[in-house]
Parts: C-alpha cells; sequence; structure tokens
C-alpha cells in the first residue's frame, strides 16, 4: 500500500461489539416500514394476474369506486413513463422497453400486479378488488425454458424468447427470438442439455484440445433450483406528499442508492424524494434498491391526496418478491490424472422470468474461471425468457449456481481418478492474483486482488477432521449411509470510490452520516469502527446517522454483492484521513508550527514534540466553524458525488466536517472465497438426512465484526443447505402457475436445519488491495454449502443419481430404489 | 370478479361456554355456522376468502370440551384439548404413547399450543390445486387438476383409493387414534352418537366434497381412547422434507401386541395416502401370530398392494414398505 | 363483553366517533409509531342495531379497553389498535412465527388467534419484556451480548416464542432449544448464533 500517512491501528476494527441498531431489535421499538402510521392514511391492496400471460380486455372500475371506503384505484396507463438513467461516469443508458413495471394491462406472470386500490381500511381495498369488472385473454406462455427454445416452442413475450446481446457495441441487450433445432434436442437425449446456438459466449486456451488430451473427461448436466427470496417482511411501503416532495418508508438494501432508483421509476427528480429505511427486514438482493412496486403507493398517495399504506401480503410477495434463476447447466471437462482441470466447455440455459436479463447466466462463466482455474474454458449462456416471477440478484448469483454445477462435478472426478476430493478441490483452486474470465478485449484475463482459498481448505480441513472422517468405512448395513463432501464457493466482495462523510461537532463527538443501508448485515455500523480507530476515538463518542435521507448521509455503495465492507471501510478511511488532515490545520493555524508536526490522538491534537500545545477535539470542531470554508463544510470536494455535495451544503456549519471520496489504489477484481465441509446421514428408508456437521472455512480478508462475520457465514450457508435439500417451487406446466405459495410448500430451513454440530473459521489474511485489509463475506458460503452437501449425498450414495436440486426425500428414495420409481425425467427448470 | 386471497370476510362471531349452548347455536344457525376449534386451518381459509361463513361458533370457551379423564377403563378426550396437552398428558404417554408421540410431531409448537385434537383430525385436506381455489371436483367442479391432468403436481398426492380426488388426509394424529380404535362422541342438538374413529373419515368414493362425517349443526366432543390397546408396543413415524411445519409425506401408526417376539394381534394405520387414514387390515392379518421377523417381508409386500401410484408420487410406494417394515422390526440403527 | 355467549359479537358496531372517544376514555395508545399525530386503525364500517364489540384485554400487565371486530386477530388488534408493532405479520397463515406473543405464559401466533378469544387472558408481548426503566430483560441482555439476530424481523417472535419454552424448561440443552422455538422461522437463515444468543439470555435469566 501507498504511505497513507499513519493509517490506522486496528484497536475496534476486529473486535466485537454491540451495534447500534440491535437493541431496538430486541425490544420492539425497530420501525419496519409496515410499522409506520399516519393520519389519515390508506391502505392499498393489489390485484394481480390469474393466468401466466395475458392482455386485460376488460375493465371496469366504477362499482369499486363507489364502495364504501373506496379512495383511489391505480392503473397501468397511470404510471409515469420510464426515464432514462446516468451512471456515475456519466452515460446516458437508455429506459429499457422491456423493463418491468409497476402494473401492467399485460401480466406476464401468474401474480403480476394489474392495479392497486387505496381505501380507508384492508377490508374495504379487498373487497374492492373483489368488486372490479376484469376480463383477461390468455396468450401463449412457457414456464420450462427449453421448452421454448423448441422449434415450436412458445414465447413468454409477444415479441421474442430470449435477451440477445446488443446489434451493435454501446448499445444495450435487446429481447428477440432464438430456436433451437430438432436435432440439438435429439443429439442431446431426454437428459442432457442440448447444445443449441447459444445467445452469448466467451472462451479462452483450447478447450477442444484440452478435453482430448484429459485423463478424465465428464459430460453432465445438472439444473440448479429457482429459489425466491421470501424476506421475512414482504416490501410493504408507506409514501405521503408533503410540500412537493416525496416521503417514502420502505426496506430497501441500500439507503441512499434507493433515492435515484425511485426517481428513476417515477420520472422525477432525485432531490426531491425523502427515503425512510432506518430497517430492513431481509434482503438477499431481493431489494437492493428497493423494486419497482414501491412506486405504487407513491402515486396512489399523490392521486388521493393521503399518505398510502402498500400492504404486501406473503402471497402477493410470491410473485413480486423476486426469486433466483434457475439455471441448467452443461459440463463437459477435461482432467488430468492429478485432477487438475484442463479444460471446461460449460453451457447454461437460464430461467430468466419474464423481464430484465438476470446476470446469473454470466456470471456463473466468471465465477467458474475464477473458483475452478480451468487451463481453457469456454462458456456459453442464454437467458430464456419465462411467464414466471420476475427474477433478482440472490445471495452470490451465479456464484451458487455454478458452484452447484460444478463443485459435484469435481467430487465426482475425485472417486473416478481414486483421488481424495479435497485433493482435487485444492489443486484447482485460484491462488494470490488469480487469473478471471472473461478474456478481456486484448484477449488477456483479469486478475483477483488476492486469493487464498487453498489455506483455507488446509485450515478447514483440519478444523472437520476431514482426513479422520474418510477414513471411516463406510456404513453399509441398516438404513443408514454416511457421505462427506467437500466444496468451494467464491464471489464479488467489494467495489470502490464511494464516499465517506462524518461531522466532528463542537462537543468533541463524531456523529458518523452514513448512506449504507441496513440490512442486517451490519456493515451500515461496522465499516464505522474504521473511523473510531483512525481517529483513535473510544467508540463510545461515535454516533452514526442512518435511514433516512432527510438526515444528509454519504453517497454509498449499494448493499449487495456483498460489496460494503470493502467499499466503505475505505471510504470510512478517506474521511478520517481527511479529519486528520483539517485537524492538523486547524491547529497549526490557531497553535502556530506546520500541520505535519501536529499528531491526533486522545481526541486531542497535539505537538508530536510537545504534547502540552495541543487543543481538543471539540476545541478544533469550534475553530473550523470559525474557518468555515472546507473546515466546516462550506467547500466541498469537487470528487464526491453529487447526493453527498448535497448532504454537505445541509451540514455545513455544524462542526469540522470530514468528507472524502475513496482514492486508495486497488488493482485487480476484489473476490471472496469459502471452502466448506459437510458430513450427512441418509437413512435409506424414509429419504430423509441429516447434516451431521458442517465447517465453514472464509477467506474474506481482515474480519471486521467477528460476531456479524460468523452471522454472514453461518446464514449464508444455511441458504445454500436450503437450496441443496428443501426450499423450492413447484409448477403446474399446464396452467403456467405455480401450485406452491406457503411457507409449508416452499420449505425455507428451519431452526432444525442447523447441522448438528456446525463450525466456522476465517483465514483472515489482509487483502493486499484494500488498507484495511477486509473484503465481504455475504456471498460466497451459499454456493460452498449447497455444493458440499450435494457432494456429501453423492458420496452418500453414489454417483449419477441427481438430476438436479434441491434433493428431497422422493429423490434420495429414487436414488436408492431406481427400479422401483424414477422422477419424471425433465429439464425442467420448474417442477 | 377479480381474485384476492388476503383477509377475512366480516363475520358474526359466537363463543358459547357449554355444549347445550353451542349445540342451540348449532342447530338455530345452520349450514350458515362454521365451528371453529384451534382455528388454524380455518382461518386460513377465511383469510384466503374460499370460505366466507356467516357465523363463526368458537368452541374455545366450552371448557367441558378440554381436558383428559378416565371414565372406567376408557380415556376420555375433549375434542378442543390441544396437542400440546395431549403430548404431555401422562396418563396418555404411559398407556397409549401413540398418540402422544403424533400429536407432537404436528407442526410447530405454537401451533400445538393452539391446535386441537379434535380440530387435528378434522381439518381439511391440503391439496394445492384445492387451497389454492382451483375449481376441482372437491371444491364442487369438473376435474382432479393433480390426479387427472397429464401435467399435474402430485408428488405429495394420494396412493390408495384415488375415486376423482387424488388429495390425502394431512392429519398426524388421525392414523394413531385408529391404530387405537379409538371412539368418537358427536353430539346434536338432537341428541349424541359415537363412531368409531375408523367410520369418520370419508374417502372421495363416499363423498368428494368433505373429509369426514361430521353434518350440519354437529360438534365432535369427545375422543374416547378404549383400552384395547393400552400399554402395547407402538410405532409412530412421519416422513416430511422440513422437520416443522410440514404436513406428512406418508406417516404410520401401529399398534402391536406381542408375546415374545410373536404378534398377536397388529393395528397398521398410514397418512397421507389416500383421502382418509388408510388401514392396513390386510397386514394385519398376515402378521398376527407370526414372530416379527418371520412376518416382515410378507407385511412389506402387502402393505403397497392396491397402490395406484401418480407420475410424481412413486416414492410412497417404497415409504408404505419401507414404514411398515420398520413399525414391526422397530428402527435400526447403524 | 357480550351479555349472553348466545348473542353474536356483530361486524357493526360502534361510529368512528364513539370508538375513538371510547379509546381516548381507556387511556389508550393507538400507536407508537405515528409520523404524524392522530388516530389509528379507524375506519370500521359500521351497521346499525350491533352489539358492542368494545372488549377489555389485558396486554403487557396494563388493562387495555378497546374495539375489535368479530374477525380481527389478535395481531391485527395488537399492532393496528394498540400501536404494538413489535410483533409482526410475516406471513399471516401461522407458519413463520413472526408475531408470536404469550397468551397466559403460552406461546401463539397472533396472525391466527381471534382477539374476542383471548378475552381474560394474560398477553405479553415484546414491549412488555423490558423493564419500566428500560433496562432489558435478561433474555434480551443475551441476546443483545451476542449480538443475535441479522435484520432482526423475526427477534421479537423469537423472544416471546423463547421465554414461553422457558417457562417450562429454564434450563434447556441447545438441542431442546431449538426444538422450543422451531416455531419460528429466520431468513436470514442466523439460526447458530440466535440459537447461541438464546441460550445466553436464558442463562441470565437462571442467574436472576
Amino acid at each position: 500500500m501507498p504511505e497513507n500517512d499513519p493509517l490506522f491501528t486496528p484497536k475496534l476494527t476486529g473486535r466485537d461489539y454491540t451495534t447500534p441498531d440491535l437493541r431496538a431489535k430486541l425490544t420492539g421499538t425497530a420501525r419496519f416500514a409496515d410499522d409506520f402510521r399516519a393520519e389519515g392514511m390508506l391502505v392499498c391492496k393489489l390485484l394481480t394476474s390469474p393466468l401466466p400471460h395475458a392482455r386485460v380486455t376488460r375493465l371496469d372500475t366504477g362499482a369499486a369506486l363507489a364502495m364504501p371506503g373506496v379512495r383511489a384505484i391505480l392503473t397501468a396507463d397511470e404510471l409515469p413513463p420510464p426515464a432514462d438513467s446516468v451512471s456515475d461516469s456519466g452515460a446516458v443508458i437508455k429506459a429499457s422497453p422491456w423493463a418491468e413495471r409497476a402494473l401492467t394491462m399485460e401480466p406476464h406472470y401468474q401474480g403480476e400486479p394489474v392495479l392497486a386500490v387505496a381505501a380507508t381500511d384492508e377490508a374495504a381495498a379487498a373487497a374492492a378488488i373483489e368488486a372490479i369488472d376484469i376480463a383477461f385473454e390468455a396468450l401463449p406462455f412457457v414456464i420450462a425454458p427449453l421448452d421454448s427454445l423448441r422449434p415450436d416452442g412458445a414465447n413468454a413475450r409477444i415479441d421474442g424468447n430470449v435477451w440477445l446481446p446488443p446489434e451493435k457495441p454501446g448499445e444495450q441487450p435487446r429481447v428477440g427470438k432464438l430456436k433451437w433445432t430438432a436435432a440439438d434436442f435429439e443429439t442431446a437425449g431426454p437428459n442432457r442439455l442440448p447444445l443449441g446456438k447459444a445467445a452469448a459466449e466467451w472462451s479462452y486456451g483450447d478447450v477442444t484440445a484440452a478435453l482430448s488430451e484429459a485423463a478424465l473427461v465428464l459430460d453432465e448436466t445438472f439444473v440448479t433450483p429457482n429459489v425466491s427470496h421470501q424476506t421475512l417482511e414482504t416490501r410493504s411501503a408507506l409514501a405521503w406528499w408533503e410540500n412537493g416532495k416525496l416521503h417514502i418508508a420502505v426496506g430497501t438494501q441500500s439507503t441512499i442508492q434507493t433515492v435515484p432508483a425511485i426517481a428513476k421509476w417515477l420520472n422525477m427528480n432525485a432531490d426531491d424524494i425523502v427515503l425512510v429505511s432506518e430497517y430492513t427486514g431481509g434482503g438477499f438482493g431481493g431489494k437492493i434498491t428497493a423494486s419497482v412496486p414501491v412506486i405504487i403507493p407513491a402515486l396512489l398517495a399523490k392521486k388521493a391526496h393521503a399518505p398510502v399504506m402498500l400492504r404486501v401480503s406473503r402471497e402477493d410477495e410470491q410473485g413480486i418478491g423476486r426469486a433466483r434463476p434457475s439455471l441448467i447447466g452443461r459440463m463437459q471437462a477435461g482432467f488430468s490424472r492429478e485432477g487438475r482441470l484442463l479444460g471446461l466447455d460449460l453451457s447454461v440455459v437460464m430461467d430468466n422470468g419474464p423481464y430484465e436479463q438476470q446476470l446469473d447466466a454470466a456470471i456463473s462463466g466468471r465465477m467458474g474461471s475464477l473458483l475452478y482455474q480451468p487451463l481453457a474454458m469456454r462458456w456459453r449462456g442464454t437467458a430464456v425468457l419465462t411467464n414466471t416471477p420476475t427474477r433478482g440478484a440472490q445471495t452470490a448469483p451465479g456464484g451458487l449456481q455454478v458452484s452447484a454445477l460444478i463443485g459435484p462435478l469435481l467430487a465426482k472426478a475425485a472417486r473416478r481418478l481414486n483421488l481424495d476430493p479435497l485433493a482435487v478441490c485444492r489443486i484447482n483452486a485460484p491462488e494470490g492474483r488469480a487469473p478471471v474470465g472473461p478474456p478481456k478485449a486484448d484477449g488477456t484475463l483479469n486478475a483477483a486482488t488476492s486469493a487464498f482459498l487453498k489455506q483455507a481448505l488446509d485450515r478447514g480441513a483440519e478444523a472437520f477432521g476431514w482426513q479422520a472422517r474418510r477414513a471411516r468405512p463406510a456404513l453399509t448395513e441398516g438404513p443408514v449411509r454416511r457421505g462427506i463432501g467437500v466444496a468451494t464457493g467464491c464471489f464479488v466482495a467489494g467495489t470502490t470510490g464511494f464516499d465517506g462523510l462524518f461531522v466532528i461537532t463542537p462537543e468533541g463527538r463524531v456523529r458518523i452520516h452514513s448512506g449504507i443501508g441496513n440490512l442486517g448485515t451490519e456493515s451500515f455500523s461496522d465499516v464505522q469502527r474504521v473511523v473510531a480507530d483512525a481517529m483513535d476515538l473510544p467508540w463510545k463518542n461515535c454516533e452514526i446517522v442512518w435511514g433516512n435521507t432527510a438526515k444528509h448521509l454519504a453517497w454509498s455503495c449499494v448493499s449487495g454483492g456483498s460489496q460494503t465492507i470493502h467499499a466503505m471501510s475505505r471510504a470510512a478511511l478517506a474521511a478520517s484521513l481527511d479529519a486528520r488532515a483539517k485537524l492538523r490545520e486547524i491547529a497549526a493555524r490557531t497553535l502556530g508550527g506546520k500541520p505535519e508536526e501536529y499528531t491526533v490522538g486522545g481526541q486531542r491534537i497535539f505537538r508530536s514534540d510537545a504534547g502540552q500545545v495541543g487543543m481538543s477535539f471539540a476545541e478544533a470542531a469550534r475553530r473550523a466553524i470559525e474557518l468555515g470554508g472546507v473546515y466546516d463544510g462550506h467547500e466541498c470536494p469537487a470528487d464526491v458525488n453529487k447526493m453527498t455535495k448535497t448532504s454537505v451544503a445541509a451540514l455545513a456549519g455544524q462542526g469540522l466536517l470530514a468528507v472524502a471520496r475513496d482514492t486508495f489504489p486497488h488493482d485487480g477484481q476484489t473476490y471472496s472465497y469459502v471452502a466448506t465441509f459437510a458430513e450427512v446421514e441418509v437413512d435409506i428408508e424414509t429419504g430423509m438426512y441429516r447434516i451431521v456437521a458442517l465447517h465453514a472455512e472464509a477467506d474474506a480478508g481482515t474480519v471486521v465484526h467477528p460476531r456479524a462475520f460468523a452471522g454472514q457465514l453461518g446464514g449464508r450457508s444455511m441458504l445454500g443447505i436450503g437450496h441443496a435439500s428443501r426450499q423450492k417451487w413447484f409448477y403446474d406446466h399446464e396452467h403456467g402457475t405455480p401450485v406452491s405459495r406457503r411457507f409449508y410448500q416452499t420449505r425455507p430451513t428451519t431452526v432444525l436445519c442447523l447441522p448438528e454440530r456446525f463450525t466456522w473459521g476465517s483465514v483472515g489474511i489482509p487483502d493486499p488491495q484494500t488498507p484495511i485489509g477486509a473484503r465481504g463475506i455475504g456471498e460466497p458460503p451459499t454456493g460452498a454449502a449447497c455444493a458440499a452437501v450435494l457432494c456429501a449425498l453423492s458420496d452418500a450414495l453414489g454417483d449419477d443419481k441427481f438430476l438436479r436440486a434441491p434433493v428431497m426425500a422422493d429423490a434420495i428414495l429414487a436414488a436408492v430404489e431406481p427400479e422401483t420409481w424414477r422422477p419424471a425425467a425433465t429439464l425442467s427448470a420448474n417442477v | 370478479m377479480a381474485i384476492i386471497r388476503d383477509g377475512m370476510q366480516p363475520f358474526d362471531l359466537y363463543q358459547p361456554t357449554s355444549v347445550e349452548d353451542a349445540l342451540t347455536l348449532a342447530d338455530r344457525l345452520g349450514a350458515d355456522a362454521w365451528m371453529l376449534a384451534g382455528g388454524l386451518d380455518s382461518l386460513e381459509r377465511f383469510k384466503d376468502r374460499l370460505k366466507r361463513p356467516k357465523a363463526v361458533i368458537d368452541l374455545g370457551r366450552v371448557e367441558e370440551l378440554r381436558g383428559v379423564r378416565r371414565e372406567g377403563e376408557d380415556l376420555v378426550i375433549g375434542s378442543m384439548t390441544t396437542l400440546t396437552e395431549v403430548n404431555r398428558d401422562p396418563e396418555i404417554r404411559a398407556r397409549f404413547g401413540l398418540l402422544a408421540e403424533a400429536a407432537g410431531e404436528v407442526a410447530s409448537p405454537q401451533i400445538r399450543n393452539q391446535g386441537t385434537l379434535g380440530g387435528n383430525i378434522s381439518q381439511d385436506t391440503r391439496c394445492w390445486y384445492y387451497r389454492g381455489g382451483w375449481q376441482c371436483y372437491r371444491a364442487g367442479g369438473g376435474t382432479c387438476y393433480a390426479g387427472e391432468s397429464t401435467q399435474g403436481q402430485n408428488r405429495e398426492h394420494a396412493l390408495f383409493g384415488v375415486e376423482g380426488c387424488a388429495a390425502v388426509s394431512p392429519s398426524d394424529t388421525a392414523p394413531a387414534l385408529i391404530a387405537l380404535e379409538a371412539r368418537l362422541v358427536i353430539k346434536s342438538a338432537k341428541g349424541a352418537r359415537e363412531v368409531a374413529v375408523e367410520d369418520y373419515f370419508v374417502g372421495p368414493d363416499t363423498d368428494i366434497t368433505r373429509m369426514n362425517v361430521l353434518g350440519t349443526g354437529e360438534v365432535l366432543t369427545e375422543i374416547r381412547l378404549p383400552a384395547t390397546w393400552a400399554g402395547v408396543t407402538f410405532y409412530f413415524e412421519k416422513v416430511r422434507d422440513r422437520p416443522v411445519w410440514d404436513f406428512p409425506l406418508v406417516n404410520i401408526a401401529a399398534a402391536m401386541q406381542l408375546s415374545g417376539d410373536r404378534i398377536d394381534r397388529a393395528r397398521f394405520v398410514l397418512g397421507a395416502v389416500a383421502a382418509r387414514p388408510w388401514r392396513l387390515p390386510q397386514v394385519e392379518a398376515a402378521v398376527a401370530g407370526r414372530a416379527r421377523n418371520a412376518a416382515v417381508d410378507a407385511a412389506a409386500r402387502l402393505a403397497a398392494d392396491g397402490a395406484v401410484p401418480l407420475p410424481q408420487n412413486g416414492y410412497k410406494v417404497a415409504l408404505v414398505r419401507n414404514l411398515v417394515k420398520r413399525a414391526i422390526l422397530g428402527k435400526t440403527t447403524s | 363483553m357480550n351479555a349472553s355467549p348466545l348473542e353474536p359479537i356483530r361486524p357493526g358496531g360502534m361510529t368512528r366517533r364513539q370508538f375513538i372517544k371510547s379509546v381516548i376514555a381507556a387511556g389508550a395508545v393507538t400507536s407508537a409509531g405515528l409520523l404524524f399525530t392522530g388516530p389509528a386503525g379507524a375506519g370500521h364500517k359500521t351497521s346499525p342495531g350491533a352489539v358492542e364489540r368494545l372488549i377489555t384485554l389485558t396486554v403487557n400487565g396494563q388493562q387495555r379497553r378497546v374495539d375489535v371486530l368479530p374477525q380481527e386477530t389478535l395481531a391485527q388488534t395488537l399492532r393496528g389498535k394498540l400501536g404494538l408493532t413489535g410483533l409482526k405479520v410475516g406471513c399471516d397463515r401461522a407458519e413463520c412465527g413472526a408475531c408470536t406473543v404469550l397468551v397466559d405464559n403460552e406461546p401463539l401466533y397472533a396472525c391466527s388467534t381471534l382477539t374476542h378469544s383471548v378475552r381474560g387472558k394474560n398477553i405479553l408481548t415484546v414491549e412488555g419484556l423490558a423493564r419500566a426503566d428500560g433496562g432489558l430483560h435478561p433474555l434480551q441482555q443475551g441476546v443483545l451480548d451476542e449480538q443475535g439476530f441479522q435484520c432482526g424481523y423475526c427477534a421479537p417472535g423469537f423472544l416471546m416464542a423463547t421465554l414461553g419454552y422457558l417457562t417450562a424448561n429454564p434450563n434447556p440443552t441447545r438441542q431442546e432449544l431449538a426444538h422450543g422455538v422451531s416455531g419460528n422461522l429466520c431468513r436470514c437463515q442466523d439460526y447458530d448464533k440466535i440459537l447461541t444468543a438464546l441460550m445466553r439470555g436464558a442463562e441470565y435469566m437462571r442467574r436472576g
């Protein structure tokens, strides 16, 4: 690292503490969107489509509007036209004609909102929905992506069935038509993904040669699950207008970044929006900047001249609450005798849902290249539109899928080559500045900032007792079979270039204005430990302001993709260095001498050579106000975001203002990694199985807050366990409708799904490309845990037993007694 | 009319404090009234707006319907006794552990605290088409989406007795009560009747729109356990995908009177394989008088006799056989 | 209270004005979460000739007068009319546990309990845990010390389920406690840390 002046000594960073939001969560005083009340508040409910694809042919809201208590009805024609947006670099991103809208007269999935009613109470709103006279014309629909690729397959949208790359460079991707030939399907057979023309592809090295030279070539097809996010808090929102400004209370993962998103959907100025989001009841990628239905109460509130609460039912959340896309993957992989992956030919078809192109398919290629380091690789991917709910990023989007696809493949290769699966994981694990596909324009690969996954595998194997468990004889008597598995996961774990902002008040306290969302990861607070360390302050002297954009917050990264701990610890340090520089200058100007002769410590700024010459933070803050200019925020650095500038202007004069953009050097792409070990015991008479032990070993750089880190590692591992073992939805293909609508049918994990012994560890080697050394941990545990469980199941029951995840009791019984029953052979993403 | 499944319709609520009052009300209100026990099944249907009763009779304040007492050799359980109470009752645990265990496997702790034994055996089916408001036979419509449609989702549906409707009985306690030869007391303003619990349940061959014989104006008041099977060897197992909340994929309740290793007599009852709990009389006959090890193969073979699997529930055949085997031999551990 | 159990509690009832008056008279807090001042939960339709629905509930040790519809759930009453928004409605179908409250010390799903069915019983919500001076209940303190929970939406339900379970079994093993709180869903799936935190809380409770 460059000499960032004396950076900071981690005293608090790396230690447990109580986050400032926890007490309210435990006393019931934490206010989530649905907990707000406003005088004259109306309640809004949605009329959703009963059909998977349809056009509204008749709509009469007259009777509903005439009902007592009904105040307003909002239909799709009242939505503002989608606005273009402008990226941070100033590039205009044109509004997509295929983007999801809040309401539609041509619903593309069962459960999509058509209109919304605002009434004085919930009962009146529900009764009004039932009084609406509406008729639909059914349109062709498709539920399984492969059905749509068949020569005569239906298209999910009138104008196409797949996302195609831009026609010309610089343009945006578009929806178009793509069909595979009957021969493509015939060649593949029933349980292999056909290899028709893909919508997109890239490669490096000579994959064909690598496969032909390999000691072992595997050709596997696997289907990863469609899993909805199911945040415990549905995406309810309260909106009201005051003096021309929209106020909106909604659970979102990202506080400040949600403002421009809502502004875009509403086609209005971001300055006229106040967002309140102190607490968010889970996001998992599904609420990165809320989601488009959030504008429904805003528009209704304007129309009805009253605050409007959109109270989203669990059933509606199933529709609009986002879901992870399933990937149907085919892997042709060539291994050396030592288990090294020489060539990987990965083809994926993604169940995209009907709207915006999801990135999971493309990310699966990138993460596959990083996580398994194939010497040669080709990736081919097609995002197929289906008439199923809108997809969204979910914990390690594309990363989970590629671990589920390839983790078990490595384990199978190990068995076939008579190698230890751990050794095969290790030999293929990324190390140091590992290369990452896809290739750049010049044909070279990008590089990771760092990777210590081999160390994580070594430490994890030790903690789990891998070799001892492996050495035990297999259970062959009785109904229980035992299996162990090891697998890895990785994902993006940090970005750069955001802003830090805090005020040293005339009382000598530090008030940090955090624009980071509070979604439960605690990074909104954890990154501020860096401020306390860098300023040599006790934590009790730091106050964090968050969750309300009226409180003048700093521009932050979106809290998605686990970038926050990396991006915002850098921003916190940048602001701290700014504060220290300003303190020195103020001291020098006030007490004489040169700024560099002063030191910050013990809540004072003092002469390094004469400690008694100095001033307290409180005195410095008062002096900053006298000096004005940059010191108290009347002048603002040019390179910070315009939303930060607005906040700085509002805070000017309140004390010493520390504000800076993260410009610390950063070379490479930042990723985190997890190695996970699992043991299962399968009851082959009932198909039920237990995860006896699971160990997750992280490589995510410096750990900033161990308990929060452990929570992420544990919680996200549980999500992977859910993907492997039970959480899914069920679809009726004939009618295009999900039949699973309740938790008891979609089966998210419960406390009793916990591994009987769950342990974790962290390699803890600081990432060399960021001053704090911290990378995100929220994503990679999911793929690693999912794949480790799948590997353990195959270890227990044998290879080639499972075509898809999750593996539930019926699949286990089919694996044990294939002669009595096999599940319907299908590669459908939704079954 | 557009569809919304969110929020109960208004109804008149009655809260009688005696059985007599409840019966008077039930008689007076007739088909307009809905009898509410713990309410977990009912309130879901109300909120989904698929059931819209004009009046609800809440039995929760009728003290005489709660509790466990002895009457001669019989153990009498009030129909409004909660599943938690059934699970914890020392007398039930001591003599009819099968029922205590089954009650303890229902849903979740909170549901067991509120859900009643009467309600658990009287609940409606969980077929996802029927519960989703599809107009199937059971709902008065003209098809079975699970069983008759070529692409129906029937993983969790019936193996036996599919006469039009492929829905299954979701109860965990019902098979246990049948294994124990319980009798049910049903009262109405006109009087009382007692039925064998086995005869309480109705398959689609009898009436495709109902799960039990309880008629308008009737209240299930007591579950009576005779001494017939008290203290014999019991076996209960519930196979499910998720350890809490899940209804059974298949469950089994078995009672065996043993002399040493010889089975004198036995009862085997499966849940979630037919619209009513499914007793296995042929298995019972085959094992009677034989040693457990000698009986098990024939029993397992006979267990799935007559099963007609749907495209996605063939695994239940294996489950039925394996569970019968385990019921006879006990769960072996490696 | 009804005059006779044979008389129904009808959906109709008081006028809005009567309702507001009665609530004010009873000193009920209509909502702790007000953005603006004024009563919440109003606006119910009235039907002439119906029986009064004003009942008294015992919530967190206090008598609360409240107007309750026949079909109203305890979750609706507590959140909408008594301002006790600590409990959450995550599913409204008895399958997530976020609405768990104690009724006579027993954990129940408030979303699936009719309010009229708990008349005369003691209702405890998460708001009733901390001491009047703001000091945390030992269970809360234990969770705080272990940084239990992530987003926190499920936390009030978990706390109440735990408290109910500990009444019967104050010194549980980790696995026993897991079964005790198995009727509560956490979608952050922070179960391992939650169990650690609840075990710490149970320990604090035993120490008193």
